[in-house]
Parts: structure tokens; C-alpha cells; sequence
């Protein structure tokens, strides 16, 4: 029998698995948005979901559309600016997760929004950081959510919007392991739409933990669509979403399927 | 400036705007931003402004489209969910739309922190972000030919420095950001600029002490007296506020908490157009200088569409508006 789920939603689960009951979670507008949600309303109820523009301990009854939304504000104690949340809250060391999204990763964890191609004269041009350089550089461990295809998982990544484990040095000439310019925290796991990689202690290269057997993902099919060497020694299959996750994630979570794109 | 008296007719906005102002559009991307006054000042035909909004939505994609911003500083330009902003991108992906467009990275805390500096009245601030990223990379600076030359831009991007009072870590000195100009939409406004806010007040506070000139729209002007009752709500106070204007549906088709949602057929149809200069010039020309006032452009968006987005008294959002664009047709 075929799973009667998708890819998209075994992101979504094994992601919002990653966050802990009573953690302060810095949210990015899109997937990590729903997937942060999804945890609230199954095993993490008590995280305290933080919008950067607007919210500090946010429970939205309706999805936001962005983290400026009135439906972030909706149920909330506090509603701080972007000063409060990131030129104190995150600048203090006082956020114990990012959770954000990207166009390109590299083995390192560095993380791009900003452009393909070079800079000046790029083939794609994206929005922007918005707060994302700002939650990785600081946050306790981020979390990065994206679609797992070849020209995403690069070896160099074209800009670096979100510092990772190895990132600029402060000369911009070389590049530095991120505790000798004093950057907190780190790249905790990527989770894509092949499984979930982590970080090794040591190399600090990326590395795949679980992949999505149930869904017929092959180890073969992660090397294949990643650009660099990934370790996947230490590969195991990943544990398929519950039915409370997919109902829930379903039904209540995204049920216009607004990311979800049902 | 102090004092009652501060309303003026939203046609007054433009005398208030200088070619190559440094701007500042309050709000957050598709949030209360200040499209009534924006509009204006597109069919005053501005010139060369400065967009300093951190961060920009579609006011600040509209403003480049139309050819009356020749440069933007801000850590995002975009419509969210919605879609991408193809005027911004348009300027750098093709050599041929650039028209001497220029683009300086930041980041929200950053921007945050510049604002707040600016509201000091200091000319810079230390900050540990920013480090690690290629947002200071010097080689990738954005405006590095006009630092010393432009002097609405600041001679350089940051400079490094040991914390020279505790443990000696190194951070990044920025420039305090000083708007000529601050278009704020509110909810509601005295006639002595008092600005209540609700649903966030985003950094329209720092932004309005930050700017030279500060301009509010608002839904409802309202006797002062009404907003001293519960003074703890009010989120600017006149001293920041030169002039008010009442627009309602001002910040059309960007969401006002309490008072409508986003426009979803605006942007669909905004964003279908924006994919093409002519494109572009053909929206500009049917929703901008054809209707020729804001009375005239809402006219044209109609009341049932108005009433569509308008927000639920309690949830101060419209739980029923269809938000993914693909599926708008199914709500007719």
C-alpha cells in the first residue's frame, strides 16, 4: 500500500518533531511557520512562538500569512516591535531556536536568500534576509527547512545571507569556523524533502540522520540531488508521521492549503 | 511640531516630498502600509526618492516600477505568500531595466537598531549581528561608489571595532538611518497628531522621532479628547506628527488590523502585471493615473470588494477572505 502521505507534509512533521515543549522559537514566514504550529498544537504546546515584526508569545486560531499578520496577534500577551524581538530578545542570547528557510544550503549550513549568480549582476534576484542573517548569526540552534534538489544543496552557496558553522571571516578575505568571530549558536539540522541531515561535531559537514524510507526515498536519491559529498553512513529510516500529525497538520494547521498546496 | 490643527487634504501630501528624499513607508511588507499617500506622490511624479523602509512590501516595488525611486536600503522588498517582486528583481536580473537602479543590503535587527538610532538623535550604533555574512562583505556593498559622494548616503557601510568597556568582542558600528520623510498609516489620529495603533506598531514609533517630517494617514480622525481616555493605547505622540490626513481604506490592499484584510485580487492582478515593464506602465496607467484620485481608485476596486476584506470586530481580520491566489476564482 502507497503511504497516503507526501513529502511535503513528512517535512513539515519530522521539522516541527525537532522543537521542544517550553523552547522560544523564532519564526520565519512560510513552512517553518507551519510547521512551528503544528508542534504547538501536538507535542510542544507550551513553545512560545515569537514573530519577529509583531508577536512575542503567539496562537494564532488562523495561519498567519506572515509574521506581520493580524492573525499572529490574535491571541498574544505581548506585541513588541522588531527592536524589542531582535535588537534585544535575539541580540541578548535570549532565543533558543531559528527556524528558517532558504534557496541555497551548503555543507556548512550557510544559507542563502538573497541572490543566484553574483551579486551585482545576479540570474535570480530574492527579497532579501529580512531577519534571517539576524536569527542565524544569534539564535541557540536554527533549524533550516527546504526542498532537497541539487541546485538548492550547493557546494558554495552564491551569497551569504545566514551564516552557518564555517561562514565569513570578519576581513571578508577567508572564511572562519563561526566561534572565532563570536557568533552563538549554529545550524542544529536541515530537514528537506528527502530526510533529515544534521551537523557532525568535528567536520561540522552536513551529514543525513533519517530519510524518508517509507516514502520510497533511497539513500542513492540524497547523494544524487546534493551537490557535495554528504556523509550517509550514519543514515536510518525515518519514523512515518502519526495520523494525530497528519489530522491535525491537515485539518488544522493549513486547511486552505495555503503552504501546504493541497 | 506641537499643536492641533495638523489636518490637511491627501491631495497637500506631494508639497510635503522633495526629488530624492530618503523615504519611509511605515508598516510591515503587506501590513499598514501607507498606499493613499503613496499613490499620490507617484501621480506628483517624484524623482530619484530613497527608500529606507526596513522592510519594504509593495509600496516600495511600486515606487521602483514607477520610475520615481532610483535607490532602495532596506533588508527585504516583497509581498510575502503572495507572490515575487518582479519590479525590484527586474532592475538587477536584466542590465537593460536597471535605469541606474542601486540595492544596499541589511537586515531587519539592523534595520530596527538603525531606525531606533535615528530616533536618538545619534549618528551610529554597535551591534553583534551582522557578522559572518556576506551583508558587510565590502566587495558586495551595493552603494560603495556613492559613500562620500551621495550625501543622503552614509561615507561608509560599518565599521569594525573592539568593544573597548568589557570583553573586548568585536562588533559592527552602523549609521543611525534619518528619514527626510515618514508616511505612516494608523487606525486612528487626533487633529494634534496623536496616532493610536493597534495590532503591532511596528517601528512607526522610532520611524516618526527618526524623520524629519512625519505624515500620518489614518482611517478615522478623531477628537483628541477621545484618544486622552486611554492614553496608554496611543502609540505616537503629535510632537513626532506634522500633518494628518483622514483616508479611509488608506492602506489599501495591504491589511489593517481591526479594520480590513488584504486584497487578494489586487494582488493577483499586480502581480500578473508587474511581470513586464509594459506590463507594469499599463497597471501604473489603469489604476494609478487613469483614476487620477483615491476616491476615484477605490471606486474602481468597488464596494463588494471592500466588503469582502473588511475585518471581523473580534478576530480584526476577515476569516472568510481566500488568501491563495491560484484558487480566487472559486470565490468569485
Amino acid at each position: 500500500m502507497h503511504p497516503s502521505y507526501s513529502r511535503l507534509e513528512m517535512m513539515v512533521v519530522a521539522a516541527s518533531r525537532l522543537l521542544q515543549n517550553r523552547e522560544r522559537v523564532l519564526v520565519g514566514t512560510g513552512i517553518p511557520l507551519v510547521a512551528a504550529i503544528l508542534a504547538k498544537k501536538t507535542h510542544a504546546r507550551d513553545m512560545v512562538m515569537v514573530m519577529e515584526a509583531v508577536a512575542f508569545d503567539s496562537n494564532p486560531e488562523s495561519l498567519p500569512f506572515c509574521v506581520a499578520d493580524p492573525r499572529a496577534v490574535y491571541r498574544t500577551t505581548w506585541t513588541p516591535t522588531s527592536a524589542e524581538v531582535m535588537g534585544h530578545f535575539l541580540q541578548s542570547g535570549k532565543i533558543d531556536v531559528g527556524f528558517l528557510g532558504g534557496a541555497q544550503v551548503d555543507r556548512y549550513g550557510n544559507l542563502n536568500s538573497t541572490c543566484i549568480g553574483p551579486y551585482d549582476r545576479p540570474q535570480k534576484r530574492f527579497e532579501g534576509s529580512g531577519g534571517a542573517g539576524d536569527i542565524a548569526s544569534l539564535a541557540k540552534r536554527t533549524i533550516i527547512i527546504m526542498n532537497h534538489e541539487k541546485r538548492r544543496f550547493v557546494e558554495k552557496v552564491d551569497y551569504i545571507t545566514s551564516p552557518g558553522w564555517k561562514c565569513r571571516a570578519l576581513d571578508w578575505a577567508s572564511d572562519v569556523m563561526r566561534e572565532e568571530i563570536a557568533l552563538d549558536g549554529g545550524p542544529y539540522a536541515v530537514v528537506s524533502t528527502l530526510g533529515v541531515m544534521k551537523f557532525d561535531p568535528h567536520s561540522r559537514s552536513m551529514y543525513v540522520e533519517t530519510y524518508y524510507s517509507d516514502l520510497g526515498v533511497l539513500i542513492g536519491d540524497i547523494r544524487a540531488v546534493t551537490e557535495f559529498d554528504i556523509d550517509v553512513s550514519r543514515a536510518r529510516p525515518m519514523e512515518p508521521p502519526t495520523t494525530d500529525e497528519l489530522t491535525v497538520l491537515r485539518e488544522q494547521v493549513d486547511p486552505e492549503g495555503i503552504f501546504m498546496k493541497y | 511640531m506641537d499643536g492641533k490643527g495638523k489636518r490637511i487634504s491627501l491631495e497637500r501630501v506631494p508639497d510635503f516630498v522633495s526629488d530624492g528624499d530618503r523615504l519611509w513607508m511605515g508598516g510591515w511588507t503587506v501590513v499598514r502600509k501607507p498606499f493613499a499617500m503613496m499613490y499620490e506622490i507617484i501621480r506628483a511624479q517624484k524623482k530619484n526618492l530613497h527608500l529606507i523602509n526596513n522592510p519594504g512590501g509593495p509600496e516600495t516595488d511600486l515606487l521602483i516600477g514607477c520610475g520615481c525611486a532610483s535607490k532602495s536600503e532596506t533588508n527585504y522588498i516583497g509581498h510575502e505568500l503572495f507572490g515575487h517582486p518582479y519590479n525590484f528583481r527586474r532592475r538587477f536580473e536584466d542590465p537593460e531595466s536597471n535605469h541606474g537602479f542601486r540595492h544596499d543590503d541589511w537586515t531587519v535587527a539592523t534595520g530596527s537598531l538603525r531606525i531606533m538610532a535615528g530616533a536618538m538623535g545619534i549618528p551610529f550604533i554597535p551591534t553583534r549581528f551582522l557578522r559572518g555574512s556576506d551583508i558587510l562583505n565590502p566587495a558586495l556593498d551595493g552603494f560603495k561608489d556613492l559613500r562620500g559622494i551621495d550625501p543622503k548616503v552614509p561615507k561608509r557601510k560599518f565599521l569594525k571595532m573592539k568593544d573597548p568597556f568589557w570583553d573586548g568582542e568585536e562588533v559592527m558600528l552602523i549609521p543611525s538611518l534619518t528619514p527626510d520623510v515618514c508616511f505612516i498609516h494608523a487606525q486612528e489620529a487626533g487633529e494634534d497628531g496623536t496616532v493610536r495603533i493597534t495590532g503591532g506598531v511596528f517601528l512607526d514609533y522610532y520611524a516618526a522621532v527618526a524623520s524629519r517630517v512625519t505624515i500620518v494617514s489614518a482611517e478615522r480622525i478623531v477628537p483628541v479628547e477621545a484618544l486622552e481616555a486611554t492614553r496608554e493605547e496611543n502609540a505616537i505622540p503629535g510632537a513626532a506628527v506634522d500633518a494628518v490626513v483622514e483616508v479611509p481604506f488608506g492602506a489599501h490592499p495591504t491589511a489593517v488590523h481591526g479594520c480590513y484584510d488584504n486584497d487578494p485580487w489586487w494582488f493577483r492582478d499586480y502581480l500578473k502585471a508587474s511581470k513586464t515593464e509594459d506590463g507594469m506602465q499599463a497597471w501604473m496607467e489603469e489604476w494609478v493615473y487613469g483614476p487620477g484620485s483615491f476616491q476615484a481608485y477605490l471606486a474602481k476596486v468597488g464596494r463588494s470588494r471592500l466588503d469582502r476584506i473588511t475585518a471581523d470586530p473580534k478576530l480584526c481580520y476577515s476569516p472568510t477572505i481566500k488568501r491563495r491566489l491560484d484558487r480566487l476564482d472559486e470565490v468569485g
